[in-house]
């Protein structure tokens, strides 16, 4: 039995994180009702959302928003800040119509020396503005993507979210699929560090399903290679293609 | 002060968003009031009453719905530092409400 004090402990002595490192978009709120306001503040980084640790997240190649099936940059519009102790970004957006509106980042290819691979995460989220819940289940066209077969907001913990991994398009069979919470208390303790981050496979069509047990914001990173090596010193390195989405889950209501 | 607001106009209308309910959004473009109605499944009310209420509950005037989704009138004179609740009733207990905050109304007076 171990504990996450030890885990944090041996962490400290640089033993390297348990879990894994994931693309965050992680909003403000993602049911913005017209009493909450009128725009949703975006934090966007490159952590380990379990652990609560910041990685470096350069700027981003693309930062958009998708509404009613109208995708608009919004790279200009981020400011640096930090997030988890390390560089992210992050932006206040005006939601101006009612509906579902899907943000989607697409980072620079990190270069993770560890596990010899570039690592690019295609990641996501998506909000819900003014009661209106059209468009929940868009598909942007990522390289590789989670496409929502549950909504991905409007979830009780204890709900399934289900999706559909895709890259190039075309589903995914037996995909593997990471999921992470994101301890923004930090407070979850874990019985192993088998349990920070849990995997669990798609079905010959894709389609995965998982249960989430405790409220707040969980992580689906979706990991395929690229077909197609990237260059490092001249030598061919894998190139890791996340499709990562963030999904909340709501604590029942009494 | 936006939020105080809100909630105080809130409170004077109940409007639970149940299935099949209409949702109503409002904005205001060139001193014209902008009130979109539509079920959750995405049709239209055909028939209904918008009402405009003043920040103390008091109403303004009425208009009727117009089918096509979108019903616009002139913003009320006097009521831009204060905001106004549009109030929308399509019968057959299907109601909402959009909050026009001071706000919201400065962003569309006299606007593009």
């Amino acid at each position: 039995m171990k504990h996450l004090p030890l885990a944090a402990a041996l962490l400290a002595l640089g033993a390297g994180g348990a879990g894994a490192h994931y693309g965050m978009i992680v909003p403000s709120d993602n049911m913005v009702s017209q009493e909450d306001g009128r725009s949703v503040a975006l934090a966007l980084s490159f952590s380990h959302p379990f652990e609560g640790r910041g990685m470096v997240l350069d700027r981003p190649e693309a930062f958009t928003v998708t509404h009613e099936g109208e995708t608009v940059s919004l790279l200009e519009q981020l400011s640096q800040t930090t997030i988890m102790g390390a560089p992210g970004y992050e932006m206040s957006y005006p939601l101006d119509r009612p509906g579902t509106h899907v943000f989607a980042m697409t980072p620079a290819p990190y270069w993770e020396p560890e596990e010899d691979v570039f690592i690019t995460h295609y990641t996501k989220t998506y909000v819900a503005a003014y009661g209106d819940d059209a468009g929940w289940d868009a598909e942007l066209g990522l390289r590789t993507e989670i496409v929502p077969l549950s909504k991905p907001f409007a979830l009780w913990a204890g709900n399934v979210f289900q999706g559909v991994v895709k890259l190039d398009g075309e589903p995914v069979p037996h995909a593997e699929v990471e999921v992470e919470y994101y301890d923004q208390q930090g407070d979850a303790q874990v019985p192993s560090d088998l349990m920070i981050t849990q995997t669990i496979k798609a079905d010959a069509n894709g389609v995965f399903t998982y249960a989430a047990p405790r409220q707040g914001w969980w992580g689906f990173a979706a990991l395929s290679t690229a077909p197609e090596p990237m260059q490092r010193e001249g030598v061919d390195k894998d190139h890791e293609l996340g499709a990562v989405i963030w999904v909340r889950f709501e604590a029942w209501g009494r | 002060m936006m939020r105080a607001a809100i909630a105080i106009l809130a409170v004077l209308i109940a409007a639970p968003a149940t299935a099949h309910d209409l949702r109503v959004f409002a904005f205001v473009e060139d001193d014209m009031v902008n009130v979109e109605a539509a079920f959750s499944s995405g049709r239209l009310p055909q028939t209904g009453e918008i009402r405009v209420v003043d920040d103390q509950g008091a109403e303004i005037e009425r208009h009727a719905i117009d089918p096509e989704g979108v019903t616009r009138f002139a913003l009320p004179e006097g009521h831009a530092a204060r905001g106004v609740v549009i109030e929308v009733d399509a019968g057959n207990g299907h109601s909402d409400y959009w909050v026009l905050t001071p706000e919201d109304i400065a962003r569309g007076e006299g606007g593009s």
